[in-house]
């Protein structure tokens, strides 16, 4: 090969190189324009960029309605129920399906739903989740407004968001702040499980939307940080995340009530003691403390001590893993633990039973 | 192989000329005024020399009554009321909207009842400023400073910010000094808080705090947008909830404040309810927001243009309106004489009315002040007879002019007046001192103001 072929061969690569470049660079905008790919901000105005929020309000907003939920004094019947309660909710589908707090509706002999557009109906609970905070309830309307939500991708810790609520019955309110933490997506929940941002939400934000930056659903608003009783104000709020609060409402949807499986046991994290105690190889896995007498724990003769390593074949890293993967098995299936008993492995059926809950 | 090396270097070369786009698209484009980092720092610059601070100081003048015991002690001469004075001191914050005048609109309430306002500019310098005019049901105030080289801020449209649009807020809490918060526009057209008389806020999640009224909340342009007026404060501070009288209401109110040193309420001459979905739906509407006009007054503005009671006022100048509060303070914020024009459903069709506003009616509490200064601290309200005196501040120029409440004037000179406004007209004739003819009780007397 000589030396001009070789550099026919460079220019040629090079020359085909820009042309393909310059055919994706032409064709590239217009499809991520069409896209709409980054509405972070809207664009306005001759005379430099104004920045604004406003597109992803306009598409989020209308969905987000106001709860108040009512008490019917029985002494006086012919008086209509007083204001118990004071929320707000997300209509979630073209069937009326509303995802809010279930602290909003607790007590509530009626529940009376706004939207923004100044309709209002009564509603019923379709079914609530107190270990969430979760409950869905519904309306039968045209037309209705319905949130577009970001089930896939998760929230990250200085994300740009706004909590669109109606606090102290004010009226819609749309505040802006960032998220501040985020926490995990399971089952079996905890303040853990929630994504914690500085938007300011306040009494009667409870179950409205935190929305992204482009109008989507991220999470259902639910507590703010109180001492006292000085209400919130401080900047340290929390949200459940819409992956968890969709797969919650699902179930809602189907049994009225989210079915949690349950062991009977309690555990704890190995620590480096423990490990040498009862001779481990490593730190992963639950060590179980207690036994539920009646739980299927006992039924599957597990004892305190046992080292649960296994779920299914699954390998337990930790509590958490473990507690949701009970709280997401079906009560009645069986399930295989490996554990650890002496220092030899063994392979227990367990027949998952129910969690009820704690009222 | 040649052919397929090529087409593997042309691919990887322009998978590499295509990762620039792709960065500078990853990169948000967060320029402002052209400035690559998201900072508000170059508006700022620009603005926060039109935001100062006012200091006010006065006197708080509380009565109590004297018990019955006491009196009988010290006689029947003895007074009935115990008078207190405290003396106080206040802080608040003021817009520059007028840099030659030297005008700086602030609230009402942070310079109520002062004897001296002092204005702090942010490069330090401090001045007395003069109160031109003020609105109490509003919350608005104009002051008048004199001084060079002042910065004053444009006024935005306020009818052109939408919820989700950045707001600023500068002002001075806690008397902190020039303090610069951001958030956004949480809602419009608020009304119905019991704040104000007259409500229209916009909503804001900019932290606002005691010592913010007064101060300016701009948008990313460094515009007006609105006075920060108000919050809600469960716990006494911030929760993210605040309050701003827009900029185009502003702008109603100092032009009549600077034209006639006070504000001529516009009045339509219609008493009415929100709109709601049970009127909307006994109607047959379509629309959910509007005013629902119970009653027209006649021979009012509204009844000379041709409104009927069951109307519904879904807009003001093409501005769509969310509730009859939200009507009332557009309305009595655009000044008597103002042509407005308002958007109708009658009949379940649209229509549009252009309405001239009438001047409220005379019989309602003026501010004695603006008719004359020796009169500042009486309050004035029409009586069959002439003009009565209902209520007078202790130490005030009325009150040492020797008024009394109960007082009743009833001529000027030698001109009898029947109402405020032939006193009003009256007095500015007048230059120099004037004597009033009072009654009081059964007797008739002469005060001169001087």
């Amino acid at each position: 090969m000589t030396l001009k072929d070789t550099a026919l061969y460079i220019g040629k690569a090079i020359l085909f190189g820009l042309i393909m470049a310059a055919v994706f660079l032409i064709v590239t905008p217009l499809i991520t324009g069409q896209g709409n790919h980054s509405t972070f901000f809207q664009q306005r105005g001759q005379n430099g960029i104004e920045l604004s929020f406003s597109q992803a309000v306009r598409r989020a907003a209308p969905a987000v309605v106001n709860i108040y939920s009512l008490s019917i004094n029985q002494n006086q019947p012919l008086n209509s129920g007083s204001l118990q309660g004071l929320g707000s909710g997300v209509i979630m589908s073209k069937e009326g399906y509303i995802l809010t707090n279930y602290h909003v509706i607790k007590k509530a002999d009626e529940i009376v739903v706004a939207l923004q557009d100044g309709r209002k109906f009564t509603s019923e609970v379709v079914g609530s989740d107190s270990v969430t905070d979760l409950a869905v309830l519904k309306i039968e309307g045209d037309a209705l407004p319905i949130v577009p939500i970001n089930i896939e991708i998760p929230a990250q810790v200085g994300d740009v968001v706004l909590a669109i609520g109606n606090p102290y019955n004010l009226g819609q309110t749309i505040t802006q702040g960032i998220i501040s933490a985020t926490g995990r997506n399971g089952l079996s929940s905890g303040y853990l499980d929630f994504l914690q941002t500085d938007a300011a939400i306040n009494a009667g934000n409870s179950g409205g939307a935190l929305i992204d930056t482009s109008g989507q659903l991220i999470g259902i608003n639910t507590a703010a940080f109180q001492i006292g009783g000085e209400g919130g104000g401080h900047g340290i709020n929390f949200a459940i995340p819409i992956k968890l609060a969709h797969s919650i409402m699902g179930k809602l949807i189907k049994d009225g009530r989210v079915i949690r499986g349950a062991l009977g046991i309690t555990g704890e994290p190995i620590n480096p003691v423990m490990a040498q105690i009862l001779n481990l190889p490593d730190l992963t896995g639950v060590m179980v403390t207690g036994i539920d007498p009646q739980g299927p724990a006992a039924q599957a003769k597990l004892r305190p001590r046992d080292v649960i390593t296994k779920f299914d074949g699954e390998i337990v890293p930790g509590v958490e893993m473990l507690m949701d993967r009970i709280a997401e098995a079906q009560p009645g299936t069986v399930v295989t633990m490996t554990i650890i008993r002496l220092g030899k492995y063994y392979d227990v059926p367990v027949t998952i039973g129910e969690n009820f809950g704690e009222e | 192989m040649k052919t397929k090396l090529s087409l593997l270097s042309a691919a990887v070369l322009s998978a590499s000329l295509m990762v620039m786009p792709a960065i500078s698209h990853a990169a948000i484009p967060l320029a402002v005024d052209g400035q690559q980092v998201p900072s508000l720092a170059p508006m700022l610059e620009k603005t926060t020399p039109a935001v100062v601070a006012v200091a006010v100081s006065g006197t708080h003048v509380s009565k109590q009554r004297v018990p019955d015991a006491f009196r009988y002690f010290f006689g029947p001469n003895a007074p009935r009321e115990q008078v207190q004075e405290r003396p106080f001191k206040g802080l608040g914050s003021g817009v520059i909207i007028n840099a030659e005048e030297g005008y700086i609109v602030t609230n009402n309430h942070v310079i109520e009842g002062a004897d001296e306002i002092l204005i702090g500019l942010h490069d330090g310098r401090e001045i007395e400023a003069k109160l031109i005019g003020s609105d109490a049901e509003s919350d608005i105030a104009l002051l008048q400073i004199k001084a060079k080289n002042l910065t004053a801020l444009k006024r935005a449209d306020s009818d052109e910010l939408r919820v989700g649009d950045f707001a600023v807020a500068i002002g001075n809490p806690f008397g902190l000094g020039q303090t610069v918060t951001s958030g956004i526009v949480s809602a419009m057209g608020r009304s119905g808080l019991g704040i104000e008389m007259l409500e229209n806020f916009i909503q804001t999640d900019a932290a606002i705090n005691s010592g913010n009224s007064g101060g300016a909340l701009v948008n990313l342009n460094g515009e007006l947008i609105g006075i920060n007026t108000a919050i809600v404060a469960p716990g006494g501070g911030n929760v993210g909830i605040g309050f701003a009288i827009p900029a185009n209401m502003v702008n109603n109110l100092i032009d009549q404040i600077i034209e006639h040193g006070e504000v001529r309420r516009g009045v339509l001459g219609v008493s009415g309810r929100d709109l709601d979905s049970e009127l909307a739906q006994g109607f047959g509407l379509d629309t959910q927001h509007g005013g629902f006009v119970n009653e027209v007054m006649p021979d009012s503005a509204a009844d000379k243009a041709g409104l009927k009671a069951g109307d519904i006022i879904v807009s003001v100048n093409d501005r769509a309106i969310k509730s009859f509060q939200e009507l009332r303070a557009k309305v009595a914020t655009m000044g008597a004489g103002a042509k407005v024009k308002l958007g109708l459903i009658r009949d379940g069709d649209k229509e549009t009315v252009t309405v001239t506003l009438g001047e409220a009616s005379q019989s309602t509490e003026t501010s004695a002040g603006a008719v004359h200064p020796m009169l500042d601290g009486a309050k004035l309200e029409n009586d069959k007879k002439g003009v009565e005196i209902t209520d007078i501040a202790q130490s005030s120029p009325a009150a040492a002019s020797g008024l009394q409440k109960g007082d009743i004037i009833v001529g000027v000179n030698r001109t009898r007046i029947d109402d405020l406004k032939e006193l009003k007209a009256e007095l500015k004739e007048q230059q120099g001192a004037v004597a009033l003819k009072i009654l009081r009780g059964k007797t008739s007397l002469y005060l001169v103001l001087r």
